[in-house]
C-alpha cells in the first residue's frame, strides 16, 4: 500500500508533487521519493515522512514528474528500496503501489540478462523489463512489460527523453487522473488532486493512462483508446484538513452523529436498494476485512435479530480463498475504502459462486462498488485517520438499514414494529453525541487505566464483536497489547491470563445476556483485575461491584454498538494521546489495505 | 482587519438547551447563532476570525473547522478558565495585529451593523443600540459621539442606550485590561469605559441589525429574524396536494406528505418527514431528520435535529430541543406564561413549551404555557406539566 502523485503541466511540478504526497500519507509513510524530469531526469528518495525528504531536496527544476510515499511490502523501509527505482541507463524512472507476483522469476530472468538490481523491492523488476521493452516510446514499453506482469499495481513511469509524459497503468490498485486547464495529475486518491481540481477520471483494472499538460489519452492494454467521463468531485479540501482539532482522528469521532445523520438522511422512508433486498433472499454472509470485518460481524446480529434471517461473517481474505457451499446467500462486502484488495477478490469470488453481491462504501465509485451488483454508500465523508471512527458507525447504520429493509419485505416487522425501530435509528445521532459530551470524564478514566501494559476487553452477544473493535483501536494507535474475548470463552484459557496488572473493559449494557455479563464480570473481579465497564444510563447496580463505568443512554440494545464503540473510540484516542503517539499514522499501519 | 469573535460562554440562561451545546450553537433559522456573525464579517471582508472558545468547543470547532467552507480562516483560541471578556481578548492577543475588532458570537448582526464599525476602526469606538429592557444589559452615556462610560445592569434607568458588545480597539486596550485585572475585573465594557477617559472612543449608533438572545424565548425572535432571508428550497419528496406558500426552504431527503399545508416563512432541514394533512406555520425552523406526525400544528417554533412528534400535536411559540420525542397528541398552545429559568421568575407575554434535548414525553400530554420540561426528563401518558421539570427527571 503506497501513495503516488503524477503532473505533467507548464508549472514547476516538485511544489505540487509534494503538497499532493502529503495528502496520501495516511496511505504509507515508511519512505519517499520524488522523480522530476527537466532537462534531464533527477530522482531524490529516502526512508521516512515526506518532511525527512523535502528537509534534504534540493530545488528541482522540471514541469513533469512524479512522487510516492511507500508503505514496506518487499524489502525494509530504506533508502535504496524507496521508490522510484531506476532503469539501467538511469533515464527511465518508475513508482508502483501494489504486487508484483512474478517478480522473482522476472528478475532472475532480467540478470541473466545483464540487467543490474540494486534493491531488494518487486518494482525494480519492472522497470528493467520497461528498459527492455524501450524502442523510444515509452507507453509502448510499459504496454509490452505489462503483458509478462502478474500482480496488483498502479505505476507512474518517466523517460528523461519524454519530458512532457507521465506514463500509468492500474490493476486493483487505486488511480485516479485529475483534469486541469493546460497540466493533469495522476494519484491514488483524491485528496491529493483537490487543491488544483475537482474534475476527475476513474482509470479502471488493465487500463494505461497516459497524461502531457495538454490532455489524457486512456488505452486498454492491447493499446485500444477507451472513452471515460469525467466526474466533479463534490467533497473539497477543507474536509481533508483538521479544523482545530488536534488530530484528525478526535476530529473525525466528533464527526459521527453527522455521519450518522448522512447515512440515514432520506433512506428512513425509502433505502435506494429497494427491490434488490426481495423475498427470496434465505441467508446473508458478511464479508470484509480489519475494521469492517468488525462491523460485518455486530451486523451478523443485526440481521438476525430485525430480520430474522441466518447471517454469517467471513473475513474476505479467507473467504475468497474457500470452498463455496452450495446456498447462495446475499453477499454484503464491506470497506471504507472500497479498494482493500482482499474485499475485492472476495467480491469477485461471490459473483463466481453465483451470489447476489451488495456493496458497503464509504468512497464513491471506488473499485468495490465496480464490482458487485448494488452499493449502498455510507456517507461518512472522507476519513483521514489511519483507524477508522466514523465510517465504522457508519457501517453499522448502514446495516442497521438493510437489516430493516429485508425486514419490512420478508414481512417479519409488522408496521408498529418497524414505524418505531425507524424512531430509534432517527435517535441514534442523539445517542453519539451523549457519549461525546462525556469526552471529559473518559480522558480522566484514560489516565487511570492508559499506563497497563495489557488489556482485556469482554462481551457478548453485538457487543461482542464491539469489544474485538475496542481492542483493534488501542492496539493500532496505542500500541498497548489489546484481546478480546467473548465474555463466555473467559473460562475457557484467557482467564490464565487475567491478573491485578490486565484491566478489562467490559461491555455490560441493558440487553438480554446483562446478567451473564456480570457473572462473567464477577469471575474477573476475583482475579483482581480492575474493570471499567460499559453500561446503561441508569444502571445502578454495576457501578457498585466494577471499579469505573463509562455510561451510554438507555437506548434498545440491538443499537447499542453505536454509543459502545464511540465511548471505546475515544477511550483509545486519550490513552494513545496520553502516551504520545502518533495517532493519525500508526506504526506499521495504512488507511486501506490494497495489496493482499 | 482580524476579529475575535467571543464564544466561549455556557448560556446558563438558556436553560435546557444550553446542556450540550454552548450558546453560540443554539441554532435559529436552522443554522447555528455563530454563523450570522461570521457571516456579516465575511461580507465585509474580514475574513481572518480568531474564536475564543471554550464550553463545549468541540461542537464549534466540528462545525466551522478552518473556516473555508465559510469564506473564512479560523483560529481557534481556547479559553480555559471563564474569567471574563476582558480575559478572552488578552488570550486572543497573540494572533491579533495593531487594531482588531470584538464581536459576541451569540448576537445575531447583519453585514451593515459589521461595515459601521469598520468604518470607524482603527480608531476604538463601541456599537451602541436602543433596548426597550436596558436594565439587562449595559447601559451607555454619551457625549456627543463620544463614549463617557459604561454602566453594567443599572439600578435607576439613565437612559435607554445600551452597549451591544461590537468593538474597535487597538493594542491600547490591553493596559487597561492589565489594570483592571489586578483589581480581579476581568469584563470588556469596565475596560472600554476606562479607555474612554484617555482617549476618545466613538459610540455608533447604526441602521442595520443587532439582536441578543438572553432567555430561551428570546430564541424565537432570532429565529423569526433569521427566516426573513430564507431562500425558495425545493428538495426531497412533496407528495401531490401540498400547499406552499410563501418563503420555504425544503431540504434533502425529506418526505412531505399529501394535504400538508406549509406557510413561509419555514426552513425545514434535511431529512424531515412531515406527515399527511399537517399544518406548518409562519417563522418555524425545523432541523434535521424531524418527524412530524399526520394533523400536526406547529406555528412560531424552533424544533431542533431529530424531534419526533406525533400526529394530532399542537406546538405554539415552543422551543424543542434536539431529539425531543413525543407521541401522540402533544398540546403545547401559547398564552402568557411564567418561566422559571435559573431560579427566577419571567413574565412572558406569549409562549408555548421550552422542552429542551431528548426528552420523551408519552400520549397525550399537555403543557402549561411558559412550562421548561430540562433535559433528558420522561414524561408518562396523560401528565398536565407547569413550571418546571428538573433534568432526568421522570412525571408520572
Amino acid at each position: 500500500m503506497c501513495g503516488i502523485v503524477g503532473y505533467a503541466g507548464r508549472r514547476n511540478a516538485l511544489p505540487i508533487l509534494l503538497d499532493g504526497l502529503k495528502r496520501l500519507e495516511y496511505r504509507g509513510y515508511d519512505s519517499a521519493g520524488v522523480a522530476i524530469v527537466g532537462s534531464s531526469l533527477q530522482v531524490v528518495k529516502d526512508k521516512g515522512f515526506i518532511a525527512n525528504l523535502e528537509a534534504q531536496l534540493p530545488s528541482l527544476e522540471g514541469s513533469t514528474g512524479f512522487a510516492h510515499t511507500r508503505w514496506a511490502t518487499h524489502g525494509a523501509p530504506s533508502k535504496v528500496n524507496a521508490h522510484p527505482h531506476l532503469d539501467c541507463t538511469g533515464k527511465i524512472a518508475l513508482a508502483h503501489n501494489g504486487i508484483i507476483e512474478n517478480f522473482a522469476s522476472l528478475r532472475e530472468k532480467l540478470e541473466g540478462r545483464g540487467h543490474t538490481f540494486v534493491s531488494q523491492t518487486d518494482t525494480e523488476s519492472l522497470v528493467h523489463l520497461i528498459e527492455s521493452y524501450y524502442d523510444g516510446d515509452l507507453e509502448e514499453a510499459v504496454r509490452k512489460a505489462l503483458h509478462d506482469v502478474r500482480g496488483s499495481y498502479a505505476i507512474l513511469a518517466v523517460h528523461a527523453d519524454e519530458a512532457t509524459k507521465v506514463v500509468g497503468a492500474r490493476n486493483e490498485s487505486p488511480l485516479v487522473v485529475g483534469i486541469g486547464p493546460d497540466e493533469n495529475f495522476l494519484a491514488s486518491d483524491v485528496p491529493a488532486l483537490l487543491r488544483y481540481t475537482d474534475k476527475v477520471l476513474y482509470v479502471m483494472d488493465k487500463e494505461m493512462v497516459v497524461i502531457t499538460p495538454k490532455g489524457v489519452t486512456i488505452k486498454d492494454l492491447e493499446g485500444k483508446p477507451v472513452t471515460r467521463e469525467t466526474q466533479r468531485v463534490t467533497w473539497n479540501l477543507e474536509d481533508a484538513e483538521k479544523g482545530g482539532f488536534e488530530h484528525f482522528m478526535l476530529k473525525e469521532i466528533h464527526e459521527t452523529p453527522k455521519a450518522i445523520h448522512e447515512t440515514l438522511l432520506g433512506r428512513l422512508a425509502n433505502l435506494e436498494v429497494n427491490g434488490f433486498l426481495s423475498k427470496d433472499i434465505t441467508s446473508v454472509k458478511l464479508v470484509a476485512c480489519g475494521t469492517s470485518y468488525h462491523a460485518a460481524l455486530v451486523g451478523k446480529y443485526i440481521i438476525e435479530e430485525i430480520a430474522r434471517i441466518p447471517a454469517s461473517a467471513e473475513l474476505a481474505s479467507e473467504y475468497r480463498y474457500s470452498q463455496g457451499p452450495s446456498e447462495r446467500p446475499l453477499v454484503i462486502l464491506l470497506s471504507q475504502s472500497g479498494e482493500t484488495a482482499d474485499t475485492l477478490g472476495a467480491a469477485r469470488e461471490a459473483k463466481r459462486r453465483g451470489c447476489k453481491t451488495l456493496g458497503i462504501a464509504n468512497v464513491i465509485g471506488s473499485s468495490l462498488t465496480r464490482e458487485v451488483d448494488k452499493t449502498l454508500y455510507t456517507r461518512a465523508g472522507i476519513e483521514i485517520g489511519v483507524a477508522a471512527t466514523k465510517t465504522f458507525v457508519a457501517q453499522l447504520v448502514a446495516l442497521y438499514l438493510v437489516s430493516l429493509k429485508l425486514g419490512q419485505d420478508r414481512g417479519t416487522l409488522g408496521y408498529d414494529e418497524l414505524d418505531r425501530l425507524k424512531d430509534q435509528l432517527r435517535a441514534l445521532p442523539r445517542a453519539a453525541q451523549y457519549v461525546l459530551n462525556k469526552a471529559d470524564e473518559i480522558r480522566a478514566l484514560a489516565e487511570k487505566y492508559g499506563n497497563a501494559r495489557d488489556m482485556f476487553y469482554i462481551g457478548r452477544h453485538a457487543n461482542y464483536p464491539v469489544a474485538l473493535e475496542g481492542a483493534l483501536k488501542l492496539k493500532e494507535i496505542s500500541y498497548i497489547h489489546a484481546e478480546a474475548y467473548a465474555a463466555g470463552e473467559l473460562k475457557h484459557g484467557p482467564l490464565a491470563l487475567v491478573t491485578k496488572d490486565t484491566p478489562v473493559v467490559a461491555i455490560a449494557v441493558d440487553d438480554p445476556t446483562y446478567d451473564k455479563m456480570r457473572s462473567n464480570i464477577g469471575e474477573v473481579i476475583a482475579r483482581e483485575s480492575p474493570v471499567l465497564a460499559v453500561g446503561t444510563e441508569g444502571d445502578k447496580e454495576l457501578p457498585k461491584f466494577v471499579d469505573d463505568v463509562i455510561t451510554v443512554p438507555d437506548i434498545p440494545w440491538i443499537f447499542s454498538p453505536v454509543p459502545v464503540s464511540v465511548a471505546l473510540q475515544i477511550f483509545a484516542y486519550e490513552v494513545a494521546r496520553l502516551r504520545g503517539c502518533a495517532i493519525d499514522r500508526p506504526r506499521n499501519l495504512a488507511k486501506s489495505v490494497t495489496v493482499e | 482587519m482580524k476579529a475575535v469573535i467571543l464564544a466561549a460562554g455556557e448560556g446558563a440562561r438558556m436553560g435546557p438547551f444550553t446542556a450540550s451545546v454552548p450558546k453560540v450553537m443554539i441554532p435559529v433559522g436552522n443554522r447555528p447563532i455563530l454563523e450570522y456573525p461570521v457571516q456579516a464579517l465575511v461580507a465585509n471582508g474580514v475574513r481572518d476570525l480568531v474564536f475564543v472558545v471554550g464550553y463545549r468547543r468541540e461542537r464549534i470547532q466540528s462545525h466551522f473547522q478552518d473556516g473555508k467552507a465559510f469564506g473564512a480562516k479560523i483560529l481557534y483560541v481556547t479559553q480555559t478558565k471563564q474569567l471574563g471578556t476582558a480575559h478572552a481578548v488578552i488570550e486572543a492577543r497573540p494572533h491579533l495585529d495593531e487594531s482588531f475588532l470584538v464581536l459576541n458570537g451569540s448576537n445575531i448582526v447583519d453585514a451593515p451593523f459589521v461595515a459601521d464599525l469598520l468604518a470607524q476602526a482603527p480608531k476604538p469606538a463601541v456599537m451602541i443600540t436602543e433596548s426597550e429592557h436596558p436594565r439587562n444589559y449595559g447601559v451607555v452615556t454619551v457625549r456627543g459621539k463620544e463614549l463617557v462610560g459604561i454602566t453594567e445592569k443599572p439600578t435607576e434607568l439613565i437612559s435607554n442606550l445600551i452597549n451591544t458588545g461590537a468593538y474597535a480597539l487597538d493594542s491600547r486596550i490591553l493596559d487597561e485590561i492589565e489594570a483592571l485585572a489586578r483589581d480581579g475585573k476581568h469584563d470588556l465594557p469596565s475596560a472600554v469605559s476606562a479607555l474612554a477617559k484617555r482617549t476618545s472612543v466613538q459610540a455608533v449608533r447604526t441602521e442595520g441589525t443587532w439582536i441578543d438572545a438572553l432567555y430561551p424565548w428570546d430564541l424565537l425572535r432570532l429565529n423569526a429574524a433569521a427566516l426573513k432571508e430564507v431562500p425558495q428550497v425545493r428538495a426531497g419528496t412533496i407528495e401531490p396536494a401540498v400547499t406552499i406558500r410563501g418563503p420555504v426552504s425544503i431540504g434533502e431527503g425529506c418526505v412531505i406528505r399529501s394535504g400538508a399545508y406549509l406557510q413561509g416563512p419555514l426552513a425545514i432541514g434535511p431529512g424531515c418527514e412531515i406527515g399527511p394533512n399537517s399544518v406548518l406555520l409562519p417563522s418555524t425552523s425545523l432541523g434535521k431528520g424531524v418527524r412530524i406526525g399526520a394533523l400536526t400544528t406547529v406555528s412560531n417554533s424552533i424544533l431542533m435535529d431529530d424531534v419526533i412528534l406525533g400526529p394530532t400535536s399542537v406546538v405554539q411559540d415552543s422551543v424543542l430541543g434536539s431529539g425531543v420525542s413525543a407521541r401522540a397528541g402533544l398540546l403545547a398552545a401559547s398564552g402568557p406564561g411564567d418561566v422559571q429559568i435559573e431560579g427566577e421568575w419571567h413574565s412572558v407575554p406569549q409562549v408555548g413549551g421550552l422542552i429542551g434535548e431528548d426528552v420523551e414525553i408519552a400520549n397525550g400530554v399537555s403543557v402549561a404555557p411558559g412550562t421548561v420540561v430540562n433535559e433528558r426528563a420522561r414524561v408518562e401518558s396523560g401528565a398536565r406539566l407547569r413550571g418546571s421539570i428538573p433534568a432526568g427527571a421522570v412525571v408520572l
